[in-house]
Formats: C-alpha cells, sequence, structure tokens
C-alpha cells in the first residue's frame, strides 16, 4: 500500500482500514499488508520524491509482493512511473479521491483502479433541498492545482442553481477565514472545497479546515467528503470512504484472483451520499424531514430504542410471545368454551328427545295411572249428586266424597307432574338431591308400564342412602331409561320370569352405586363394548341413544355406568355416583 | 230408575282401591246392591253358586287380570254376566273380551248413563241366564229319571223318526219302542211329541258340543 499523503489524513485513515478489512473478510489465510507513506503535503519537492522511491526499492528488494495498492491522492507517479520502475512484474490497483482526469500515460502501465469525485451537483442540491432559502454560497478553496480543479467543478455545478449567489474565497489565508465565517448574515452558507494549500503556501486537511470554521461560523458548513462529518459541519452529498474502500477492495481481489489489470477498465465515480450530522441540524434548526429518503444521520443520539435495541427486542419478542400464548390460550378456552356450551346444548337437546320418546313409549301406561284417579273422581262425583237429590242428603258422606276428589286430584295431579317434568326441556342444573326419593319416584313412574307388561318391578335400598350432587330429571331419565330397557329385555320371558329390581347401595369409594338387573336375554358379548355408542342398538325400533346419552348424564355428573350379564340370566347395569359429603 | 231386582248384586273387582270405592259407592247411590273386591282372587274365592248379579272388573290388575276373571267365570257353576271397566281399553283386549261374552266393555272415564246401562243389562241376563240354569237343572232332573234305553229312544222320537225306524236302529221290538215311549212321557208329563221336543230342547240335551 502506498500513500501519497502521511499516515494522519483522516479520510485516508478510513480508507485504508476499510480496504483491509474488506480483503482480510474475504480470504482465510492471512494478509500481509505492507505500508508506505510519501506524504507529499509535507514534502513535495522532487527529491524527496526520489529519495522514497529509492528507499522503496532497496526496502523491498527481493520481497514477493502480490499486488501494489496505490492511493494516489493527485500524484499519479505513485500508480505509474514509481510500482514500473521498483516491481514491474506486480499487478497495480489504485483508488484516488480527486477532480483530475485520470492521466493517459496509465493505460500503458496496465493499471485499473477507482477515481472517486466529488459529488458537487449532489452536494449543491442537498445544500437547497435542506436549506430552501439559501441565497448565496460562500465556497472556501485551497490555491493548489488541485484546488482549482475542484473549484472549477463546483463553478461548474453551480450554474444549475437559480437565484443563489457564490462567493468563492480562494485568496484568504486560513487564518483570516476563521473569523470571516463568524459574521455571514442569514441565506448564506458555506461549502468548504478541496484546501491543500492556502494562498500562504500553508498546507491543511480539508478535515482539519472544517474543525476550524465550522463550530465558529455564523451559518451552516457544508463539507465534501465523509470523513469531514463531525467537525462541526452540516454534511453534504459526501465520498463515502468506508463504500469506497471496499469497492476497491474488492477490485483488488479480482485482480488477485487472476484478472488482468489492463483488461479492467478504471472506474470513475461522481455520486456521493447525502450525510447530515444531527447535531448541525439542531443547531440551524434544519428539519430532519427535509433529508431525502436515502440520506444518512449520523450523531443522533440514541433513542431509549436505539440504546438498549437488543433488550427492548427480546423483552418484546417474550411480552409477545407470551402475549400470543395468552392469546391463543384465551381464544383456545373461548373456542373450547362455545363448543362446550353446543355440545351440552345438544346434549340436553337430544337428551329431552329420548325422553320425550321413553315417555312415549310409556304413554299408554301412563294414560291409564291418570285414568285411575280421574275415574274415581267422575264417580264420587256422580254418586254426589245423586246423593244430593235426596230429601235429606247425607251431608256425612257426601263429605267422605269430596275428600275423597280431592285425594285423588292429587294423585292425578302428580302423574302429570312426573310426566311433566320429563316431558319439559331441561337445562342441566346441579343441586343436591335425595337419592332415595329420586329412585322411588321413578321407580312410581314406570310401574304402570311394568305393571302393563306384567313385569314385576322392585326397589330395594337401605334407608339411609347419602344425598348426591346432580340433575334431577337427567338422572331419573338414566333410570328410567335403564328400567325401560330391562323390561324389554324380558319381553319374551313367561310372566313369572319377568323380574327387574332397582337397587341402590352405599359403595365403598364414597360412591352410591344403583344397579338394575333383569333376567332377559342378556347382552350377547360381541355387542356389550359399543352397548354405550350412539347408534348402537339392539332393539328393531330403537333409535340408540338411550345408553349413549345415559353415559354422558353420568359421566358429567362424576360418575360410571357399566352393563354386565349376570351369571343366571339376564343383564345389569350399573351406576355410580359421587356422594355428597358436604 | 228401575230398580233392579232385589236380590241381585254388583260385584266390584279392581286392585285400584280409589277407583273401586267410587264406583262402589256411586252403584249404591243409584240403588244397587254391590260388594267390592281388591282382586279377582278374592272374589273368586268368595264366588258361590247362590251368588246372583253381575260382575263389574277392572282389566288390569296385578294376579289375575280381568280377562282371566271371565274366563275362570265362564268355567264356573255361577258364569254371572261381566262388565270390563278399563282405565284405558285397547281394541284387541276389548275384542278378546266381547267375543268371550262380556257384557259391555266400558272405560273408568264413561258417562254414568253407559255404566248404568251396562250394568242394568248385566243384571237382567244375569237375572235371566239364571233362571234358564234353573229350568234346565230341572228338566235335566226329570230326564234324569229316564233309563239308558228310554233316553235312546227319545233322542231318536225327537228327530222325528217312526217307532218302526227307531225298532230297526236299536235292533229291538217295535212293541218294545211303544212301550219306552209310553214310559218316558208319562214321567216327562208330556201329552204330545211336540211338547216333548221343546222339553229336549229347552233342557239342553242331545246338543254336540254344549258345555255341561
Amino acid at each position: 500500500m502506498i500513500f501519497n499523503e502521511s499516515k494522519d489524513v483522516p479520510g485516508n485513515i478510513v480508507l485504508e482500514q476499510a480496504v483491509r478489512a474488506e480483503m482480510q473478510e474475504a480470504v482465510t489465510n492471512r494478509i500481509e499488508f505492507l505500508a508506505e507513506y510519501l506524504d507529499a503535503s509535507h514534502f513535495s519537492d522532487k527529491e524527496h520524491f526520489r529519495l522514497f522511491q529509492d528507499y522503496l526499492g532497496r526496502k523491498y528488494a527481493g520481497q514477493k509482493l502480490d499486488l501494489i495498492l496505490a492511493f494516489p491522492s493527485r500524484d499519479y507517479r505513485l500508480v505509474g512511473e514509481l510500482p514500473n520502475a521498483l516491481f514491474p512484474d506486480v499487478p497495480v490497483v489504485f483508488v484516488a479521491i480527486n477532480e483530475m482526469e485520470v492521466p493517459e500515460a496509465m493505460s500503458k502501465f496496465g493499471v485499473t483502479g477507482i477515481v472517486q469525485r466529488f459529488d458537487l451537483r449532489g452536494t449543491l442540491g442537498l445544500i437547497m433541498r435542506l436549506q430552501p432559502d439559501t441565497r448565496r454560497i460562500v465556497v472556501i478553496g485551497g490555491a493548489s492545482d488541485v484546488d482549482r480543479a475542484t473549484l472549477g467543478r463546483i463553478e461548474e455545478a453551480s450554474h444549475a442553481l437559480e437565484g443563489v449567489e457564490f462567493d468563492f474565497w480562494t485568496n484568504r489565508p486560513v487564518a483570516e477565514l476563521r473569523g470571516a465565517v463568524k459574521s455571514l448574515p442569514d441565506g448564506t452558507v458555506v461549502l468548504i472545497s478541496t484546501v491543500i494549500t492556502d494562498v500562504n503556501g500553508q498546507t491543511f486537511y480539508m478535515a482539519h479546515l472544517a474543525q476550524m470554521l465550522a463550530p465558529s461560523a455564523s451559518v451552516p458548513v457544508y463539507v465534501l467528503g465523509g470523513w469531514m462529518i463531525g467537525s462541526g459541519a452540516v454534511g453534504g452529498s459526501v465520498v463515502d470512504s468506508e463504500d469506497l474502500g471496499a469497492r476497491a477492495a474488492q477490485l483488488a481481489l479480482r485482480v488477485l484472483g487472476g484478472a488482468k489489470p489492463e483488461d479492467v477498465p478504471i472506474e470513475v465515480a461522481t455520486r456521493g451520499k447525502p450525510t447530515v450530522d444531527w447535531r448541525a441540524l439542531q443547531r440551524w434548526g434544519i428539519k430532519e424531514s427535509r433529508l431525502p429518503a436515502d440520506g444518512v444521520i449520523r450523531y443522533r443520539p440514541e433513542t431509549l430504542w436505539e440504546q438498549h435495541k437488543d433488550l427492548i427486542l427480546i423483552s418484546l419478542a417474550v411480552f409477545l410471545g407470551q402475549a400470543t400464548t395468552i392469546g391463543g390460550l384465551l381464544a383456545q378456552r373461548k373456542h373450547r368454551r362455545r363448543a362446550e356450551a353446543e355440545v351440552l346444548n345438544q346434549r340436553t337437546e337430544l337428551a329431552h328427545v329420548t325422553r320425550v320418546s321413553m315417555m312415549g313409549q310409556m304413554a299408554s301406561a301412563l294414560a291409564h295411572e291418570l285414568n285411575q284417579p280421574l275415574g274415581a273422581i267422575l264417580r264420587n262425583a256422580e254418586a254426589a249428586e245423586i246423593f244430593l237429590q235426596k230429601e235429606e242428603p247425607d251431608l256425612e258422606e257426601i263429605r267422605a266424597i269430596l275428600a275423597d276428589i280431592r285425594k285423588d286430584d292429587q294423585r292425578a295431579g302428580s302423574v302429570i307432574d312426573r310426566m311433566r317434568s320429563l316431558l319439559k326441556k331441561h337445562d342441566l342444573e346441579s343441586k343436591s338431591l335425595d337419592l332415595g326419593g329420586l329412585l322411588a319416584e321413578t321407580v312410581a313412574l314406570a310401574r304402570p308400564d311394568a305393571h302393563a307388561r306384567r313385569v314385576n318391578l322392585s326397589l330395594q335400598m337401605p334407608g339411609r342412602l347419602p344425598a348426591v350432587h346432580g340433575d334431577r330429571v337427567h338422572l331419573q331419565q338414566v333410570l328410567l331409561n335403564l328400567i325401560l330397557n330391562g323390561m324389554d329385555a324380558m319381553a319374551g320371558n313367561a310372566e313369572a320370569g319377568r323380574l327387574l329390581t332397582v337397587r341402590a347401595e352405599t359403595a365403598r369409594d364414597g360412591c352410591v352405586e344403583v344397579a338394575v338387573t333383569d333376567c332377559g336375554t342378556g347382552i350377547p358379548p360381541d355387542k356389550m363394548k359399543r352397548l354405550f355408542e350412539p347408534f348402537f342398538t339392539t332393539k328393531p325400533d330403537g333409535m340408540g341413544m338411550g345408553l349413549a346419552i345415559s353415559q354422558t348424564i353420568i359421566e358429567a355428573h362424576g360418575g360410571k355406568i357399566r352393563a354386565e350379564n349376570n351369571a343366571a340370566r339376564g343383564a345389569v347395569f350399573k351406576f355410580t355416583l359421587p356422594a355428597n359429603n358436604n | 230408575m228401575n230398580l233392579p231386582p232385589e236380590s241381585s248384586t254388583v260385584f266390584v273387582v279392581d286392585d285400584d282401591v280409589s277407583f273401586l270405592k267410587s264406583v262402589s259407592r256411586f252403584l249404591r247411590a243409584a240403588g244397587y246392591s254391590v260388594q267390592a273386591f281388591e282382586s279377582a282372587e278374592a272374589f273368586l274365592t268368595r264366588l258361590d253358586p247362590g251368588m246372583s248379579g253381575c260382575v263389574l272388573v277392572d282389566l288390569r290388575m296385578p294376579g289375575l287380570n280381568g280377562l282371566e276373571l271371565q274366563e275362570s267365570l265362564a268355567k264356573s257353576a255361577n258364569p254371572l254376566p261381566v262388565v270390563f271397566l278399563s282405565a284405558q281399553g285397547d281394541i284387541p283386549t276389548t275384542v278378546q273380551a266381547m267375543q268371550r261374552g262380556a257384557e259391555d266393555f266400558l272405560t273408568k272415564l264413561s258417562p254414568k248413563e253407559k255404566l248404568l246401562d251396562a250394568v242394568r243389562r248385566a243384571l237382567a241376563r244375569g237375572a235371566r241366564e239364571r233362571k234358564e240354569r234353573g229350568r234346565r237343572e230341572e228338566l235335566r232332573g226329570r230326564f234324569g229319571a229316564l233309563t239308558p234305553r228310554e233316553l235312546e229312544v227319545l233322542e231318536h222320537v225327537v228327530q222325528g223318526k217312526l217307532n218302526k225306524q227307531i225298532a230297526g236302529e236299536l235292533g229291538i221290538n217295535e212293541r218294545t219302542v211303544k212301550l219306552h215311549r209310553t214310559n218316558l212321557t208319562r214321567r216327562l208329563q208330556v201329552r204330545s211329541v211336540a211338547e216333548l221336543t221343546r222339553l229336549v230342547e229347552e233342557a239342553g240335551l242331545f246338543k254336540r258340543g254344549q258345555p255341561e
């Protein structure tokens, strides 16, 4: 690496580092970089150049070099003559930031490289964009030929701006400039061009100049190089040294990879990158929003977000994850609740339908049960009428008749009540229930039908049964279903063999067990498994819902229902219900 | 209201005590003599040939039901007329009951007029059948005094056969036939063959399939 300037030139430091980093990143083996600095700004005489060349010649004699990377600034001898004289077989790649034409001679040396121009048009455009009220632009330039070349280009670009006055300060020593920029009127901005030497021949670096002028200037100061931002200047459409270094590195890698430099055309790049100093924007009250979309803002204090981005992102991710999980769970629960409600609704609906169908099976028996008291009432009333027709009615007899009528009326009412509670649509409700009473009532309800079918229906239970918790109607339904099934199973039996027993007892595990035992045909072993499946039936006109619903009801009560065949004959259906310990 | 014969009783049989009581009460108020039974068995054990009247019976009962009671009653020495009284009847049962000779088949909610009418008819039929039964038994007593040979001759006589034919069929002398005829008309206290035929008919004699 051969540099025209000294080690300390701010622009070159960024550039050099960018090139090294980019190249080293691209290859696995370590690249050995050797750097030499001509320091032409301080030692510009021919003798110095000759000594430098001799020095390099002696220093690198016998050394195996793979590539010369030249940073010629404005001196193309570092690209052409010098390497050609010292290392004729080593390919040369150069990178330069200047406004000069690439010398014709370069083509005969077979070199390639990148020449980066200052984006003067872009910078003037940025000035007008950020400060549309600008009427005058003071351009501070140097006296060297390079500086004049830059100024010439600025003048060219200035023609594109109408209504803006350009003031070129090229003949003022730097020391004087410091005072001059302090009293510039509003509507004026300063643009720092290249200043290598001022009129007094003093050597400067642009970055240092910007540092000297920008902080104390009464108006915003604009610059051309990225490395000058941070000095107090507002910014400019600047040369991005990092990007330039990376591009140069890629080019160098291509050549190292075997590409012949003479086959790769020299690239001349003119695009800059609109870049501003956030602090300067604040100072001059320039709104960020005026910056073009591709603009870069530097030195903006990090917001809480920027300072703790990772933490915030992680926290946010965790939070979002939790929220999503919670949301998901909530949605799932809602969904499940809705589904459960739907299932429950359908279940109650279905339970009602099966109850009605069960009642239909018992309708004739129930009508019979109802006609008994109604008939008695009718005959009693008729008897009373006859008594009343007598000259001296037997009031005692009539009173007895009325008492009987009342009794039979209550009897009819209770039959209707029993039916009605089962026929009604009914939502599941959970109450403490007297199981014994429930069993007795259900057996009473089924008795007329048992009677009609000549079934001996008996209920066996201890004097005290623990209370259970549940829904009266649904539990009655289960029991009724089992009783009716049992009676169906015994239809083919001789009359003496039609015994159906409902037996309740307290089981050991704090449950109450109710067993309905018949003496019927029993359950075929192959059907046993599917007994509680919906739509499974062994009866020709069965719906297949009774046991399925019974199972649902019992399980909803926290109990179990099962069926088995008796040793002798018939089957027994048993269900358990947790006893209510409260 | 036509009062029933003094000696007739309505026997009510129903396991539903409440209805049993009310219908008995009503029939008593209507002027009938009533006896109530809570089961068919209880009634049948009390049944004796001296009882007259009719039976008002529930169809569905534990133990013997109405139809079974009707059957037992028909086989007994005192086949009282039966009126069925059911909480709810169905057609097949009704038909069966009526085919077996039930006087009527009513529901418990039937209007009282129908009930009283049925009871009245049943009682009348009971009285009539009882009377017929009495007459038949009296005649059978008379016929029972005949010798077997005389009965044989009698059977041929009521079929309108001549003495000569009868003698040929029985393989006996025509004179002997004439002697038997004289004897049996004297014992049965009839004066003509027409009267003899009517009596045989009344007694239910020589009828095939006639239950004894």
